[in-house]
């Protein structure tokens, strides 16, 4: 099942950490200074994913799959996760 | 662990994990104490004091000069022509104080990174930074200062100073720059890669927030002295480190000296025990619920980062012990909570500390060491061991534990070899 991989513009601050652990889910947008998910977010393994959302220092990832909510962005419910 | 201050409720956290739950809690603020961070007080408006939109469209500006290119043009190209010029110069004297060395070779390097035009050759101007950036870094700490009133009026009188003699000739050569490429002489690439640079080029974004030019001014020196302070006292404190291991403290150097990704772990291990901000504070702007904990609003939370850092559970059964070698979970940084979380995570972490080797330390040849790494390489390589004759001096301005004022170094080898 594909994970369902959205990014708020809004609250992203374009710290790059997202590409940097997940390079082929995420891109940078430079002109507007912001990352997007790119097309291969939905090959990306999910373990991957978690900690390129767990590490958005904004929160501003959420990742779904099958209408479950996996991680949410801190404009969807309480921001941050605690460590593994 | 609850007490009661004077003004506030105070809760200490010192787990890990509530730590780092506390860092993303918007509801706990860094407008600590009124009189520190209203409007009028000497880091009005910068951005590791704003919150909201106007930080984020604040850092998304900035972020651009953090990128892994402009990192490593600084890390590959810039620093080790600096070294190369400076080091020797610097280590001049049978005994040399390693931080007075530490802050030289950073502020140059922090300068060019916020956007302040100095000659990487000349000592005087170099000097005369590094006394910018002792002042500012005495702001930076006010909440911990001995004399914060005495703190507060010489940060002002220096702002005026630094923007009259430094910041205002950088910003016009700046402008002269930024209206050539709107006039299609030069291309963006052409700029210059710094953050007075990148706010210059969105000042009329009112988003970002920056109409008012005391804040450009404070929010470059923010960043001069961020990038010299930290690399310097994390310098000193990782051959502090290697120092007291006693015997085994030339194969550390030995080793340092010739592996680039065993010297990134050193200064990893460094920041772990030895944080710039030991203890964290926030303010609750509304109530909130950490790790289960209900907290109020109106409470002051002291992060104690500094206990958080040494988890047996995170970071093995001898946290305490300096050892750059150990295991530690990829899901958690080795640095621990040093550079912060969440928001106000330190931009500059890249830049000091590098990116994070993988688990197996299998780094490609693209891989980010940090500064500070390249720094302790080269200072390693000339052979330090502590001055006998002169010990060192902590920095008496601050409560913080982990600041120097001066360290006493000799070298086997080297310009200031007897």
């Amino acid at each position: 099942m594909v994970v369902d991989v959205t990014l708020d513009p809004e609250l992203c601050m374009g710290s790059g950490d997202c590409v940097r652990i997940a390079p082929a889910a995420f891109h940078l947008d430079d002109d507007a200074g912001v990352s997007r998910p790119t097309p291969g977010a939905a090959t990306t393994e999910l373990d991957v994913l978690r900690e390129a959302a767990r590490s958005c220092p904004t929160q501003a990832i959420s990742l779904a799959r099958d209408g479950i909510v996996l991680h949410a962005s801190s404009a969807g419910g309480r921001p941050g996760s605690a460590p593994r | 662990m609850t007490g009661a201050g004077a003004a506030a409720p105070t809760i200490v956290l010192d787990r890990y994990d509530e730590i780092r739950e506390a860092l993303f809690d918007a509801s706990l603020s860094r407008t600590f104490d009124e009189r520190s961070y209203a409007e009028g007080n000497i880091r009005d408006g910068v951005v590791s004091v704003s919150h909201g939109a106007v930080h984020r469209a604040r850092r998304r500006v900035e972020n651009t000069q953090f990128r892994p290119d402009v990192l490593r043009l600084y890390e590959r190209e810039l620093f080790p022509r600096i070294l190369t010029t400076l080091l020797d110069r610097l280590i001049d004297a049978p005994s040399v104080d390693i931080f007075a060395v530490g802050e030289q070779l950073s502020v140059v390097l922090a300068a060019r990174r916020a956007g302040i035009d100095v000659a990487d050759d000349d000592l005087d101007q170099i000097r005369e930074l590094v006394h910018y950036v002792d002042v500012f870094s005495q702001g930076s700490a006010i909440l911990d200062a001995r004399d914060p009133d005495a703190v507060r009026a010489l940060v002002y009188e220096t702002y005026e100073t630094f923007e009259r003699g430094w910041v205002r000739p950088s910003w016009e050569r700046r402008v002269a720059a930024i209206e050539r490429h709107e006039r299609g002489e030069i291309q963006a690439d052409d700029l210059p890669h710094d953050i007075l640079t990148a706010l210059l080029r969105h000042r009329d974004d009112p988003q970002v927030d920056l109409g008012d030019t005391g804040r450009v001014t404070r929010e470059v020196a923010t960043y001069l002295q961020g990038g010299t302070h930290t690399s310097a006292q994390t310098l000193v404190n990782a051959l502090d480190l290697i120092f007291g291991e006693g015997e085994r403290a030339a194969p550390i150097v030995a080793r340092a000296a010739v592996d680039l990704a065993f010297a990134q772990r050193v200064v990893h291990e460094t920041l772990r025990l030895r944080p710039t901000t030991p203890r964290m504070r926030r303010r609750s702007v509304a109530s909130t619920t950490i790790a289960g904990r209900e907290i109020p609003a109106g409470t002051v939370v002291v992060l104690d980062v500094d206990a958080a850092n040494r988890d047996p559970r995170l970071f093995g059964a001898d946290p305490d012990a300096f050892d750059p070698d150990r295991p530690v979970d990829p899901s958690v940084a080795r640095w621990g909570l040093s550079f912060g979380a969440g928001a106000h995570q330190c931009p500059g972490r890249s830049v000091g500390g590098g990116f994070p080797a993988p688990p197996r330390g299998d780094v490609g040849d693209d891989h980010l060491f940090g500064l500070v790494a390249l720094e302790i390489r080269e200072i390693c390589r000339r052979g330090p061991r502590p001055d006998p004759d002169r010990a060192p001096e902590r920095d008496l301005r601050t409560e913080r534990h982990t600041r120097w004022a001066h360290y006493w170094v000799r070298f086997d080898t080297g310009a200031g070899t007897p």
